[in-house]
């Protein structure tokens, strides 16, 4: 914000505004069109009063009809042709103006997405949606008609003061002494109305911000009987909003008139000018008739040249932050020589691995926040490692090293024997499965989240999936089948529902290795018997790695990994370990007991 | 429309603006219709004049003839300048007036809005969205405003001047006014057509910033899921199909949008043009002056914008008639819990005592159900604890306390009255309530805390920060009391914003304290302080704690253990673990959960 407050006061800087021009490049013969176009315009405007003149001295004064009607028909030629210049043009500037922006848009977003989860840690996610719509949408106006509506109401600027000149030098004189007055007047008028802007601004922010509040905590309000109260401080809220707003309205109130008032008296001194040197005989009706219309024509260019100013000007707080981002990369390094593994066989290996989400942490300090100290293990193809811990033990990050989300500062892990550095991230991640246990559903059709907009998947191994999994049941039993669109996150299905999803999306990629986050959450037996075999169904012949809650999965895991403050303190067999006495022994009673209960009950 | 009828009232509200303010319209387009007419005069004298001078040209009398020129051209300059000065005074105060009034009527509806949804009862906030009802409060009301203040101005405006124009150039020529007026209607009417395309598509352009919006959102949110899978190219390729879909929608505004100027250029330039062609032809045949020509073309050009306006205000009229409908809807909600004829006035304080007789609750008539026959009594001064699973209904069973809810079956009783007959402000008075989500405003803390009792001084706020434990922490913070809360102050960590809770609470001094799951986020040692504190008002205040800690509850004098919407086991800490049930197991892993925690 404070930033965006600073670049407004800057100006507009040549600097970044280059920049924003250069995303024009690809279409710069358009541009070049669009540029003559607006060019014709602006010669053929002023161009009609000139020959209104002509016709009224030649033709009119002197009764020749045909010479008049000549003219005439000339006239609505021009006309015409200007009207079409008028709609090309404006629909060719927003035609390049929207395809630099949908560039620009592709370009924020894949930038963004590019970058490490580090980043995405880091920022929030509405700061990102800013980015990619509405700053990107602030320089919408600059790419479209900026530079070349800018140039067209110079030139008509400059065809006006032509065209007064030749037709009568006093007269042009006088109008363009009443010029500098309306300029004046109308950058003042929008100097004052963007600072009563801000103002506007701000109380709208309020006002809208009050209510978001209140309507959101409208519950606390009325326990604590404080209605009145809020009432009262609403009525001020929106009073300030209503005074602003007030405020404005002189300006503008102020500003019509003035406008008026000043091309009425460019008309006043023209009469009198005019008059006086039509007495001397420098000058005819027609050309006092033709300033009449050159008067008004003055006003248009200066208005929208200020506000051109002001979008400019606007924009430049979006293009700072859009470039910022942008000149800032840190996606992960692929390798240069990237060693290929057409098929893994889901060997696993972690070597003393030390891990911090600080990416600086310096491996010999002891005292840096390490998630992970000193982590081995090793997983053979189509065996299975449970990880088990309390809460904060690290078991969530060992799969996020897995799948490379993050880079380690010490230690090695290794797939099939290679250092998951040298692999391709698409080739590593291709042949990892990854079910978290808060699933996360994107809108769109149950079929669509299970193959992810994977065009090489088709329904009918989505079906074999669903059935596979056990989820065919409560997807035929929605009201589209596989054509159910799952809304906001998924709420329209059940907590056991979307784990089901999740498992039938991993099983439809048939990964080498599975990486399970399973749910704490409990659900009921039933679903749990269908989740229990799915999961069976889904480990087979798959290299395993599971973040437990279940008593199943502890108890069938070839090795248990046993967590804790960032150190693996036990390993071994779910019945060694029960043996020990230790850590394992504990966390059996905590969480998985009761299911052996439940089950035996 | 008739919607719209509604607002009747606020024009005769503020008639003394309203009034005044379609008076400096009607004046303002009278001073401007006349400037042409001057202009004609003028241009009209000057070939006179010319000739005249030219006949007594050489002799002194066209000296006197020259000054005398000089001076009546002058004057109609002058006459020109201070007549638009006038029109310009009165078109300032028509917007004065006018559209300051439309603000006022502005601020009264909003008023009105937000004093309603006040009243209205939780359940309102179940079924709509926060998002829309802030549209309502802002944009609806916006598009009722235009047309309260601009529409009727430019109606006004736009009558006088067309009607005057009109009259002023049929008088000159019935013939060239048929000819110039020509392109006005279809100036008007295409106006209406392109404007109320430019409303349709840009409504179309803004659903799919939203689709754009929600999909980065997404996206972004979903990220791991994203990589995991390697779909980032196809979610890209996606996002550029929404974009594209976007850019195409923003293209098709602006192919309406690009036929503004062409409309206004050829219908305007037109009547221009024929004015010089019919009347260059009158001009031969002497009917008319080279200066009604000059005339004519000003009148065109004064006639253009209320013409317009005509088109504008009818599209207009049509968005406010829908934003109005969408507001009345509010509007019209019967607030469902309020004082009425059932409501027993005598009723003005209440001790505490409360009572369930077989309640049930269901959201809607014949939705599931959250909670089944709960029946318990409590009497006042005593406290009760309820424990159980998420979802197991306890939130909806502490709400019906201070009637958020109301249940579907059975009845809630307090010092032996129905809920429902106690004022509902003595009732919420006496109840101070902690909920389980902690929601503080953007505020200081002492405003925060002193929102549960406005009359509160600040030892008062001293007092409750301490019972809370939360003294410390504020006097750690710069500007202690004084520090902001929200997103342009600190941020509170959760312990500290449950605790500000809490304190908001206890300034009531009420005689019912209800914490729903209000520990949850402050550690074991600050729990036990924040239960020693409340223990000081025992046997003065009924105190309702919701929790899943044993720690918290196990004084309680009753302790319930709701499990799906039902009282599963009930009684005090040591006859509950004798049972051996839910409640035992859950004890037993949390001594569990503490030793692991133990562990180095």
């Amino acid at each position: 914000m404070s930033k965006g407050a600073s670049t407004e006061k800057k100006g507009i800087d040549g600097q970044l505004l280059r920049r924003i021009i250069t995303y024009l490049l690809p279409y710069k013969g358009w541009v070049a069109l669009a540029f003559v176009f607006v060019m014709t315009a602006a010669f053929l405007g002023p161009l009609k009063p000139k020959l209104v003149q002509i016709t009224v001295d030649r033709d009119i004064l002197t009764g020749d009809l045909e010479g008049l009607q000549q003219m005439i028909m000339l006239l609505f030629g021009i006309l015409v042709i200007e009207g079409v210049l008028a709609f090309v043009n404006a629909y060719l500037t927003q035609w390049i103006g929207q395809r630099a922006i949908y560039d620009l848009r592709t370009k924020v977003y894949r930038h963004i997405q590019r970058q490490p989860l580090r980043f995405f840690d880091r920022t929030p996610v509405g700061k990102l949606i800013t980015r990619t719509t509405s700053d990107v949408e602030s320089l919408s106006q600059v790419l479209s008609a900026g530079v070349v509506t800018i140039m067209g109401d110079l030139f008509k600027l400059i065809f006006i003061s032509y065209f007064m000149f030749t037709l009568s030098w006093v007269l042009a004189v006088v109008t363009l002494a009443v010029m500098p007055l309306m300029l004046i007047a109308t950058f003042w008028f929008k100097k004052k109305v963007r600072e009563q802007y801000r103002e506007t601004r701000k109380q709208v922010a309020r006002l809208n911000s009050f209510l978001q509040e209140h309507v959101t905590g409208m519950r606390i309000v009325q326990i604590f009987s404080r209605e009145r109260e809020e009432m009262r401080r609403f009525t001020e809220i929106n009073d300030l909003h209503r005074q602003a707003h007030i405020k404005t309205i002189f300006y503008f109130a102020l500003f019509w008139p003035i406008i008026d008032i000043v091309a009425t008296t460019a008309l006043g001194l023209i009469i009198w000018f005019g008059g006086l040197n039509a007495m001397s005989g420098t000058l005819t009706l027609g050309v006092l008739i033709a300033f009449i219309q050159y008067a008004r024509q003055f006003f248009e260019p200066i208005r929208n040249l200020s506000d051109q100013f002001n979008t400019l000007q606007s924009a430049m707080a979006g293009a700072e932050r859009i470039f910022d981002l942008l000149d800032f990369d840190e996606s992960l390094k692929e390798s240069e020589d990237p060693v290929r593994l057409e098929k893994l066989f889901g060997r696993i290996e972690f070597q003393n691995v030390w891990f911090s989400y600080n990416p600086d942490a310096d491996p010999e300090d002891e005292e840096a926040e390490w998630v992970l100290k000193d982590v081995s293990f090793s997983i053979d193809p189509g065996q299975s490692l449970a990880i088990v811990g309390a809460t904060g033990a690290g078991k969530t990050t060992i799969i996020s090293l897995l799948l490379r989300f993050y880079d380690v500062q010490s230690g090695t892990i290794l797939v099939d024997g290679t250092d998951v550095k040298d692999l391709l991230l698409t080739d590593l991640r291709n042949q990892i499965g990854l079910v978290l246990q808060d699933v996360f559903l994107f809108s769109g059709s149950v079929e669509h989240n299970i193959t992810l907009d994977n065009s090489e998947i088709t329904s009918k191994q989505v079906i074999a999936a669903a059935e596979a999994i056990g989820a065919a049941g409560f997807i035929n039993r929605l009201p589209r089948r596989y054509g159910h669109e799952v809304r906001e996150r998924g709420m329209s299905l059940s907590h056991g529902q979307r784990q089901l999803l999740s498992f039938a999306r991993a099983l439809v990629y048939d990964p080498a290795i599975l990486v399970l986050d399973e749910a704490t959450s409990s659900v009921d037996t039933e679903t749990e018997e269908v989740i229990q075999r799915a999961l069976e169904k889904l480990m087979e012949g798959r290299t395993t790695v599971a973040i437990a809650h279940r008593l199943s999965t502890v108890q069938h895991a070839n090795q248990i990994l046993v967590m804790h403050r960032g150190e693996v303190r036990e390993r071994g067999s779910h019945q060694q370990l029960l043996a020990q006495d230790g850590l394992y022994r504990r966390l059996y009673e905590l969480q998985y007991r009761e299911q052996e209960q439940s089950v035996s009950a | 429309m008739r919607v719209l009828a509604r607002l009747n009232r606020f024009y005769w509200k503020y008639k003394r603006l309203f009034i005044p303010g379609l008076l400096a319209a009607v004046v303002s387009a009278s001073f401007a219709i006349v400037v042409p007419m001057v202009v004609r005069m003028s241009v009209d004298s000057i070939p006179r004049f010319v000739t005249l001078y030219k006949s007594f040209q050489g002799t002194p009398v066209a000296d006197a003839l020259y000054a005398e020129f000089f001076v009546s051209l002058l004057f109609f300059g002058i006459v020109i300048i201070v007549l638009s000065l006038l029109s310009g005074v009165f078109s300032f105060l028509m917007r004065q007036t006018v559209v300051v009034a439309s603000r006022h009527i502005e601020y009264d509806l909003r008023n009105q809005l937000y004093d309603h949804l006040q009243n209205l009862s939780h359940d309102f906030y179940l079924r709509h969205a926060t998002g829309d009802l802030i549209t309502h409060a802002t944009s609806d009301i916006e598009q009722i405003r235009r047309y309260i203040g601009p529409a009727v101005m430019y109606t006004a405006r736009a009558v006088v001047i067309i009607i005057t124009a009109m009259t002023a150039m049929f008088i000159i020529s019935p013939q060239l006014t048929w000819y110039a007026l020509i392109p006005m209607p279809i100036l008007a009417v295409s106006v209406f057509f392109v404007a109320h395309m430019v409303h349709s598509r840009s409504d179309a352009l803004q659903q799919q910033y939203s689709v754009l919006t929600s999909r980065v959102q997404e996206a972004f949110a979903g990220i791991r899921v994203l990589k995991a899978y390697v779909r980032e190219e196809m979610e890209a390729a996606a996002f550029e199909d929404e974009s594209r879909v976007y850019r195409d929608r923003s293209l098709d505004l602006a192919r309406v949008e690009a036929a503004w100027r062409p409309i206004f250029l050829i219908l305007v330039g037109s009547a221009s043009i024929i004015v010089v062609w019919i009347g260059g032809k009158l001009v031969m045949e002497g009917a008319v002056t080279i200066g009604n020509i000059a005339e004519y073309i000003i009148y065109v050009a004064l006639m253009t914008w209320p013409v317009a306006a005509m088109g504008f205000v009818i599209s207009m009229v049509q968005r406010a008639a829908t934003s109005m409908d969408r507001l009345c809807k509010i509007l019209d909600v019967e607030p469902s819990i309020v004082d009425g004829d059932q409501t027993d006035t005598t009723i003005d304080r209440i001790t505490g005592a409360i009572r369930f007789e077989n309640v049930t609750y269901r959201y809607e008539t014949d939705g599931a159900i959250v909670l089944k026959n709960v029946d318990f009594d409590v009497r006042a001064g005593t406290t009760l604890a309820i424990v159980g699973r998420t979802g197991a209904g306890k939130t909806t069973l502490v709400e019906m306390i201070p009637r958020l809810l109301d249940p579907s079956e059975g009845t809630i009783l307090i010092d032996g009255f129905d809920v429902r007959t106690i004022p509902v402000d003595v009732l919420r008075g006496s109840i101070g309530y902690v909920p389980q989500e902690v929601f503080l405003f953007s505020d200081s803390i002492a405003d925060n805390i002193a929102f549960g009792n406005m009359d509160a001084d600040s030892a008062a706020i001293e007092t409750a920060a301490r019972e809370a434990d939360l003294l410390d922490n504020i006097q750690d913070f710069p500007d202690g009391f004084e520090t902001f809360v929200g997103e342009r102050g600190i941020t509170l960590s959760g312990g500290q914003k449950q605790r500000t809770s809490i304190s908001r609470a206890l300034i009531r001094n009420p005689n019912i304290l209800i914490l729903d799951d209000a520990l949850s986020a402050v550690d074991v040692n600050t729990e036990r302080t924040i239960l020693q504190h409340l223990r000081r008002h025992f046997g003065k205040r009924t105190i309702i704690i919701v929790s899943h800690r044993i720690s918290a509850v196990q004084d309680a004098d009753h302790i319930l253990v709701l499990d799906d919407g039902e009282v599963a086991e009930a009684g005090t800490h040591d006859l509950l673990l004798s049972m051996n049930g839910i409640y035992a197991s859950l004890h037993r892993k949390q001594l569990l959960e503490a030793e692991l925690e133990a562990i180095e």
